[in-house]
Order: structure tokens, then C-alpha cells, then sequence
């Protein structure tokens, strides 16, 4: 068994990223609002961590808690905010959430097996930032259909409404297409993800696109968002983020 | 570059949609066997019920805490709503715990 530096048996290591060794933790509270984070230096790098109770995090307790919503939103709120604060400082390979450890042993052999992956990672995130862009379609127009007086008109009415909607489509296929190629030529990667529902997004109008690039240079891309917008649609850039999808999966294997 | 300067993106210093925040917290990032950790296999499933729970959690704020004063389903109710079965339903469909009878 590993030292364990501070010997309360019931607390673990909760692990937001990966920074360089050296870079100072972000100020504030982690997931467990009583401890704040610290930066745990092996080799070239360093792991943000925060002391959590196992009691709340062990794998016997965490489905229930994972069903808690408040609980949930709350502790996520607390990881994206402490790597957004990593990422204010400098580049960081984000974690994904809830991983724990039950003492630093492990999360130090990690560190020191993968330091030159992970210090090459963070070279190649230096001065790069997540960006994510969005699309919503105007509100679609009522059918005619319903109101028509005759049968013919009803389906004459029913035909061009069929049309419009193949032609929406089309729009929109061509819209993403265009979309994610000029935010390509700006960015130095990029990936669609999925669509958010209505509900998920909590907005009326439907989300038509949805990307994420890895940016340098960020006035450009705004220029070319700017400038790719297409008219009709509502956009909006969201970010910087931590590189989430832009960290390669492999980085956490052994 | 810094990113620094980009943090003007997010309107008004306002948090991060909670969806946005989701769609990567959850599924993307590295996945590092930690000591303690999800089940990879379900964290599919995982985040479909967390985005509906969260949804519905969003829901009910939007709505006010009032809301039920003014549903005439659910007024003079004895706890056994329409929707209170609807959520029910919800639930036992995502395999969630389901709500409590009675508050």
C-alpha cells in the first residue's frame, strides 16, 4: 500500500485533467464543495484532483447518486468549472466524469507510465481551444392543408406541402455540409455531434447543427462563422471548452 | 491566442447550457480506469437518463413551483394526478426509481 498523504480512509481522489507539471490548480472548490484542488506533479505532468468522500463516490453508492438530478447537475456544474479554470491558465486534457481513485498510488503509476503521451497531448493542445457552434431552424410554417375547401385543393395543398418539406431537407443536408467544410478551413479539427432534441435543449426551435472544432486562432473562425451563417438560421458559438473532443481516446489506456 | 480572450463567447458570463455541458462531461474526454468508476457499458443508457431527469428537473423550474395549483387534473387531487402517472410511466420506462407517492 502507498503512502497515503493526508490519512482520512474514507476520502479518495476525484480526477478533473491532466495539466503540465507546474501549472498552478485552479482556485475554488472541487466536486466536494469542503476541498479545494490541487495539482498532483509526476514527471512532466500533473493531475487535478480534489479529496471526495468514498462514501458519496464509491461504485456501491454512485448509481444512486447518478439518479439524483440535483446531486448530478450540481457535481458536473463542479467538474466543467474547475477545468475551465485549468484551461484559463493553460492547456489541459480533460477527464471524463467521475473518475476516482481510492488513494494516489494508482493515479501516480498512470501519471508516470503515460507522462510522455500525455505531455505530448498537452504540447499539441497548446494555445488551442475547444469552440462549439449551433444552429437552430426558424419555426417551420402551418400546412395549408387542413383549411383547404375542396378536395383538390386539399390535395394540391398536401402535394406543396410535401415539396417544401423535401426541399427544407435538402436545405438543411446542404446547410450542414457547407457549414462544418468552412468551419474546417478555419479550425484545426473538428467533429459533428450529435442533434439535441427540444427538450435537451430547451429551445423551441429545432437544432439543425451541431459541431465542435479545435481552434488557434479564434478570430479567424469567428470570421468564418460570420461569414458561413447562413441566413434563416439562428447560430451560436459556444466555448472555449476543454478539449473534450479533441483528446485522443487512447491517451487513458495502459 | 489565449484562451483567455475567448471568454466573452458565453453571453452575458452566463454558465454553460446544461445540455452542452453534458454531451461532453459525459461521453467525451479521457476514460481513465480510475479505482472507481462508471461502467463504460452503460454510460449510454446513463446519459439518456440523466438528460431526461435533467430535462424534466428543467422542466418543472420553467413551470414554477405553483404549477399543479393551476392543472385542473391535479388540483383537488389526491396526490394521483394524470401526471403524476404520465412521470411515473416515464420513469419505470428509463428504469428509474420512481417518484414517491405521497411528498
Amino acid at each position: 500500500m502507498a503512502a497515503v498523504p493526508v490519512p482520512e480512509p474514507a476520502d479518495g481522489w476525484y480526477l478533473y485533467g491532466i495539466v503540465a507539471a507546474g501549472a498552478a490548480p485552479p482556485d475554488g472548490a472541487g466536486v466536494d464543495p469542503g476541498h479545494g484542488v490541487v495539482a498532483l506533479a509526476e514527471g512532466p505532468v500533473a493531475g487535478l484532483v480534489s479529496r471526495v468522500s468514498l462514501q458519496e463516490f464509491d461504485e456501491a453508492a454512485l448509481p444512486e447518486r447518478l439518479a439524483d438530478a440535483v446531486w448530478l447537475e450540481e457535481k458536473i456544474r463542479a467538474h466543467e468549472r474547475v477545468l475551465d479554470s485549468a484551461l484559463a491558465a493553460g492547456p489541459v486534457v480533460p477527464c471524463r466524469f467521475c473518475t476516482v481513485y481510492r488513494d494516489d498510488h494508482e493515479l501516480r503509476r498512470f501519471l508516470a507510465d503515460r507522462g510522455d503521451v500525455l505531455a505530448s497531448a498537452l504540447r499539441r493542445l497548446e494555445g488551442r481551444v475547444e469552440l462549439g457552434v449551433k444552429a437552430f431552424a426558424a419555426a417551420v410554417p402551418k400546412g395549408e392543408a387542413a383549411g383547404a375547401e375542396s378536395g383538390r385543393a386539399y390535395l394540391e395543398a398536401r402535394r406543396r406541402e410535401q415539396q417544401e418539406r423535401e426541399e427544407l431537407a435538402r436545405t438543411r443536408a446542404e446547410l450542414v455540409r457547407d457549414l462544418h467544410r468552412r468551419l474546417l478551413a478555419a479550425a484545426d479539427d473538428g467533429v459533428l455531434l450529435d442533434l439535441q432534441s427540444r427538450e435537451l435543449s430547451g429551445r423551441g426551435a429545432e437544432m439543425v447543427f451541431n459541431g465542435s472544432y479545435l481552434v488557434t486562432d479564434a478570430a479567424r473562425f469567428k470570421q468564418a462563422l460570420a461569414d458561413a451563417a447562413p441566413d434563416g438560421f439562428d447560430v451560436e458559438l459556444t466555448g472555449p471548452w476543454p478539449p473534450y473532443n479533441f483528446v485522443p481516446e487512447e491517451l487513458g489506456r495502459p | 491566442m489565449s484562451s483567455r480572450e475567448l471568454d466573452s463567447y458565453r453571453p452575458g458570463g452566463q454558465p454553460a447550457q446544461l445540455s452542452d455541458v453534458l454531451e461532453r462531461v459525459l461521453d467525451k474526454g479521457i476514460v481513465i480506469a480510475g479505482d472507481i468508476q462508471i461502467n463504460l457499458l452503460d454510460i449510454e443508457l446513463l446519459t439518456i437518463k440523466i438528460r431526461l431527469l435533467v430535462a424534466s428537473a428543467d422542466k418543472a423550474r420553467e413551470m414554477g413551483i405553483d404549477w399543479w395549483q393551476n392543472d385542473p387534473f391535479l388540483s383537488g387531487g389526491n396526490g394521483h394526478g394524470k401526471l403524476e402517472d404520465r412521470l411515473r410511466r416515464l420513469e419505470e420506462k428509463a428504469g428509474l426509481p420512481t417518484t414517491p407517492e405521497e411528498e
